[in-house]
């Protein structure tokens, strides 16, 4: 017993390397908020994009629906592998294809690039389960006042939609938190790859464990945060609002 | 009275198999105020939509003072965006269900079109919406969001609202069909008084008294036609139709 619980909890093993298991967390989070960023702000593009009406726009709807089922399906592993494998060996500039932005390694980069490709996606999705939550009549109001489908999106539908949403876009943020530790297969000092270097050099897999307790004091309140969200929503929709968009 | 300020030829709307719309031929006057009876399904509030171009009719046409809104290819961006600011901007229409912005106070639910559809300053859209908002006796409720109003309270914003675009021809589409009995005189007043002031008026309404009261004519629909029409006196007391009697007995037994 005393072996399972030094093996994985040992508490020198922690305090000695917590500072390098919390430097890789930092990049973690690095990761997992500019990707979340980038990928709330394409994701609405695309289901901006998604939703325009009328014949002239039928191939951009398809071709927004197509990247969105493409790359909900791709594994983002896969992605991850095939971007920071490839991108080096395009006619590109240099500065686009071994990116160095802000200080950052390319391999911070790569991971970006995969992560909003991907969550971009399951962003997409999120927004048009709550643009869709939006009764019609918002829509036939605001076009009836004279507003283009542009100015009724803006103004009135959106507004509406990210307010529905913001539970199952936390639910997103902490599944691309946990994720970003794929990154680490391309060599990237997060926390995933910090606690293996520490567990195969120890034999010990206690500064994994610390790093997994930081995912953790992350997580537990976002879900608790996401269940009073929700039951806020449930409160306001009883007094006949639009029901709450629920996701995953 | 000259010229028609709307003039309905031949309309027809379907959808899928549903012909809901199967010829209508209407005309209002300038300052005329029309009341549309009728069973539901008869096809009242898609004539309503079809008029502000929110369910484009298929065939006929319908003309807004003198123009015909719907002449011209569907597909085309130019042509169609023309007519339809035409249309968006002397059409109102106020819809069952309110339809407020939820997301708004009373005052930005009104300021809003003027400010990003005519591009009214802000203080030139707050001073006519606070003066709308107090014209339907909502003075003290401009801040107010529309969960915290009652129904016939949104109605009132929905109005003013539509109002504030400063429409040659309102329409009402059973506005006060959702609302609790009580609420119904507050709504119905504000239309009445609309129709002193000239406003050309197309109400759908149940509420026959008002028909009575108000309406310059009244047309009887069923089954997407115009059964009937004529003054509110000669169609609600002597009906020329059978089915009119038989609706009107329904509705006036109750």
């Amino acid at each position: 017993m005393n072996e399972i619980i030094e093996q994985y909890f040992d508490l020198s093993q922690m305090s000695k390397h917590f500072d390098e298991v919390l430097n890789g967390f930092v990049i973690t989070l690095e990761l997992a908020l500019l990707a979340t960023v980038l990928a709330l702000i394409w994701g609405l593009l695309l289901a901006l994009l998604r939703q325009l009406p009328g014949k002239g726009f039928a191939p951009l709807r398809f071709l927004s629906i197509g990247y969105i089922d493409v790359f909900r399906g791709v594994p983002l592993l896969i992605l991850i592998l095939l971007i920071s494998g490839s991108l080096a060996f395009l006619p590109l500039p240099d500065a686009l294809t071994i990116p160095q932005w802000l200080g950052k390694p390319d391999n911070f980069w790569y991971g970006i690039m995969a992560l909003v490709l991907v969550y971009g996606a399951y962003y997409a999705e999120v927004y048009r389960a709550g643009i869709e939550a939006v009764p019609d009549g918002q829509m036939e109001a605001a076009r009836s006042l004279g507003m283009s489908h542009g100015q009724a999106m803006r103004n009135v539908i959106v507004p509406q939609a990210v307010r529905k949403v913001i539970a199952p876009m936390l639910n997103e943020f902490t599944a691309l938190l946990k994720d970003t530790t794929l990154v680490s297969v391309i060599a990237l000092n997060e926390v995933a790859l910090v606690g293996r270097d520490i567990q195969s050099k120890t034999f010990n897999s206690s500064a994994l464990t610390l790093g997994a307790i930081m995912f953790l004091i992350i997580v537990l309140p976002l879900a608790r945060l996401v269940d009073r969200l929700i039951a806020r929503e449930r409160a306001r929709t009883s007094r006949g609002g639009a029901p709450p968009v629920m996701h995953h | 009275m000259g010229e028609a300020m709307l003039k309905l030829d031949g309309v027809h709307k379907r959808f899928g198999a549903l012909e809901v719309l199967r010829g209508i031929d209407l005309e209002v006057a300038h300052g005329e105020v029309v009341c549309v009876l009728g069973p539901s399904g008869s096809g009242k509030s898609t004539l309503l939509r079809c008029v502000n171009l929110l369910e484009p009719p298929e065939q006929g046409e319908i003309f807004l003072e003198g123009k015909d809104i719907c002449k011209g290819p569907d597909s085309g961006t130019g042509e169609q965006s023309w007519r339809l600011d035409f249309v968006r901007q002397r059409v109102g229409i106020v819809f069952q269900q309110f339809n407020l912005f939820p997301h708004k106070t009373a005052l930005q639910n009104v300021t809003m079109a003027p400010e990003r559809v005519l591009g009214r300053s802000s203080g030139e859209a707050r001073a006519k919406a606070t003066q709308l908002l107090e014209r339907v006796g909502l003075a003290d409720k401009l801040n107010e969001y529309p969960e915290r109003l009652s129904g016939g309270q949104q109605q009132r914003v929905a109005i003013a609202r539509a109002l504030a675009m400063d429409p040659h021809v309102m329409l009402f589409d059973e506005v006060t069909s959702a609302l609790d009995p009580e609420l119904v005189k507050e709504v119905l007043d504000v239309l009445r008084e609309l129709a002193a002031e000239g406003m050309t008026m197309l109400v759908v309404t149940h509420e026959m008294g008002f028909a009575r009261d108000v309406g310059d004519k009244v047309v009887f629909m069923d089954g997407g036609v115009i059964v009937e029409q004529g003054k509110p006196a000669e169609v609600l007391d002597n009906p020329r139709e059978e089915r009119t009697r038989r609706f009107l007995g329904l509705v006036l037994d109750r």
